[in-house]
């Protein structure tokens, strides 16, 4: 992309991209971190999450800010109004990603007060990794550009779903064999259900990251595979 | 990339209404310069179209064939078909004085006549129409609340029309334009000699006689051309680059050309 006239206009530009590749890599080691001090009983780890959190408030405040002063100084047009107004939506998922992860860090202390078999947070560990692949995806891709990689990133959240409504079979299950389970696995369940919200953040940033550089809107379905509002675990 | 030009593609998907005026083929030339290449484009009725694009790109060139008004000067021709509601305008035996009272224009420049404002208004009917006192009174009136310049003047129509402000004068001007009852009004930078605060009466004016005019505005100014028209041409070194739907333009744009010149990239 040639530059503008005014060189000032793409400083302001560039500076709104870096707050949000930041934001999203911030996104991503919080995610990263907080199913690490889950899977751990890591309470240190979980301090770090909570206070990282703070750190992506202030970006996106900051990011709102630079947006809403480059709309005013600079009027934007085409190409560049998709990119101011697609990186404050961005950033609204971005911060909503760091809250949910947040959330996860400080159940770590009640998970941990209890003795939890290491098998009940296992596949939360694999629904965990999806997460973080498609958090960290997401942020690489709209960096790199790619409209077709980001389309197909946003259907990947399938997967997140189909391994969410596995893992609330599996937790329910345990609760069932063993009231002891019940506090360990009601934890958890919170947790796989902020993964699978995190999983619908990193759509939505992949449908305005799709449209920032296209112009055009993915279309509005997508496969969606949650089912744990309608169906009962087998018993 | 080859602009697109055929008239089909040229008018705007959402736009299914009559066209009013459409440009079939049109070269311009100033002496042995060719300022408009082969423009075929179609305006719609009752709605506001803009043209924008850098200067010297040929989007005045282009309002000043739908009046003809070129005609004052020498060396300059254009060839190609202008059709006013199927007729074409640019034949030899167009009555020029008819064709400017359907197709009227308002300049860059306030050009009040010297007379009193009254006058500004009921000389230009005069011209084309024989009426009583009492209904130019009433001609007059109609124009200049059309122009929602009324309440400002009704008290003083006997002052100078220069004694107005310049955003008072180019709503003279439109008025002057109105009084005539043409069907097509063209702007050829209407509001740029004028403060925020004209320019935003100018541009609710439009926004009101598009109901029963059809208008065209050359502006440099975007957000203008974003604010008050319903279709968006760009032009670059007399070629009609893009034609769409003024939110496509400002939005999405097709071409990199009009994507550059609208986000500041050009040259």
């Amino acid at each position: 992309m040639a530059e503008h006239t005014v060189a000032a206009f793409d400083e302001d530009l560039g500076q709104i991209s870096r707050l949000i590749s930041d934001m999203g890599d911030l996104a991503g080691t919080m995610v990263g971190g907080a199913t690490k001090a889950l899977l751990n009983s890591d309470n240190a780890l979980a301090q770090r999450v909570v206070s990282d959190d703070a750190i992506m408030d202030a970006r996106q405040r900051e990011l709102d800010d630079r947006a809403i002063t480059l709309i005013a100084k600079r009027q934007p047009m085409a190409d560049d109004l998709r990119h101011v107004v697609g990186s404050i939506r961005m950033a609204g998922d971005l911060e909503r990603i760091g809250d949910l992860a947040k959330n996860i860090a400080k159940r770590v202390g009640s998970v941990g007060l209890t003795a939890t078999p290491r098998d009940l947070s296992h596949s939360i560990d694999s629904m965990a990794q999806l997460v973080l692949i498609q958090v960290q995806g997401v942020v690489e891709e709209y960096a790199a550009g790619d409209a077709a990689a980001l389309a197909k990133l946003r259907n990947d959240d399938e997967r997140i779903d189909v391994k969410y409504t596995s893992v609330f079979r599996e937790l329910l299950t345990y609760m069932m064999e063993d009231p002891r389970n019940i506090t360990a696995c009601t934890h958890l369940l919170f947790c796989a259900k902020n993964l699978e919200r995190i999983g619908d953040h990193v759509t939505n940033i992949a449908e305005n990251a799709y449209y920032v550089l296209t112009g055009t809107q993915l279309p509005a379905n997508r496969p969606k595979q949650d089912e744990t509002a309608m169906s009962a675990p087998a018993a | 990339m080859k602009p697109m030009l055929s008239t089909e593609l040229n008018t705007p998907e959402a736009v299914v209404d009559k066209a009013k005026i459409e440009v079939k083929n049109l070269n311009f030339y100033y002496g042995q310069s060719k300022a408009l290449k082969d423009i075929s484009l179609s305006l719609p009725e009752r709605s506001v179209t803009a043209f924008i694009g850098p200067s010297g790109c040929g989007k005045s060139t282009l309002l000043r064939v739908f009046n003809r008004i070129y005609e004052l000067y020498p060396k300059q021709s254009a060839e190609g078909q202008v059709l006013l509601d199927g007729h074409n305008i640019l034949d030899r035996s167009q009555d020029l004085n008819l064709l400017r009272t359907k197709i009227g224009m308002v300049f860059q420049k306030p050009t009040p006549f010297p007379m009193s404002i009254y006058e500004n208004i009921a000389f230009g009917v005069r011209l084309y129409e024989k009426i009583s006192k009492s209904e130019m009174d009433g001609r007059v009136e109609q124009a200049l609340k059309r122009a929602a310049l009324w309440t400002e003047v009704k008290d003083k129509l006997n002052a100078s029309g220069l004694s107005l402000s310049g955003g008072q004068q180019q709503r003279l001007c439109i008025a002057r334009t109105v009084a005539v009852k043409p069907e097509v009004i063209l702007l050829d930078e209407p509001a740029s000699a004028l403060d925020p605060l004209s320019t935003a009466k100018i541009e609710e004016l439009i926004d009101e006689l598009q109901a029963d005019y059809t208008i065209v505005i050359v502006t440099h100014n975007m957000q203008q051309a974003a604010r008050v028209s319903r279709q968006t041409a760009f032009m670059y070194l007399g070629e009609l680059v893009e034609f769409d739907r003024t939110e496509k333009i400002f939005t999405s744009p097709r071409e990199k050309r009009t994507q550059d010149y609208i986000t500041g990239r050009f040259g």
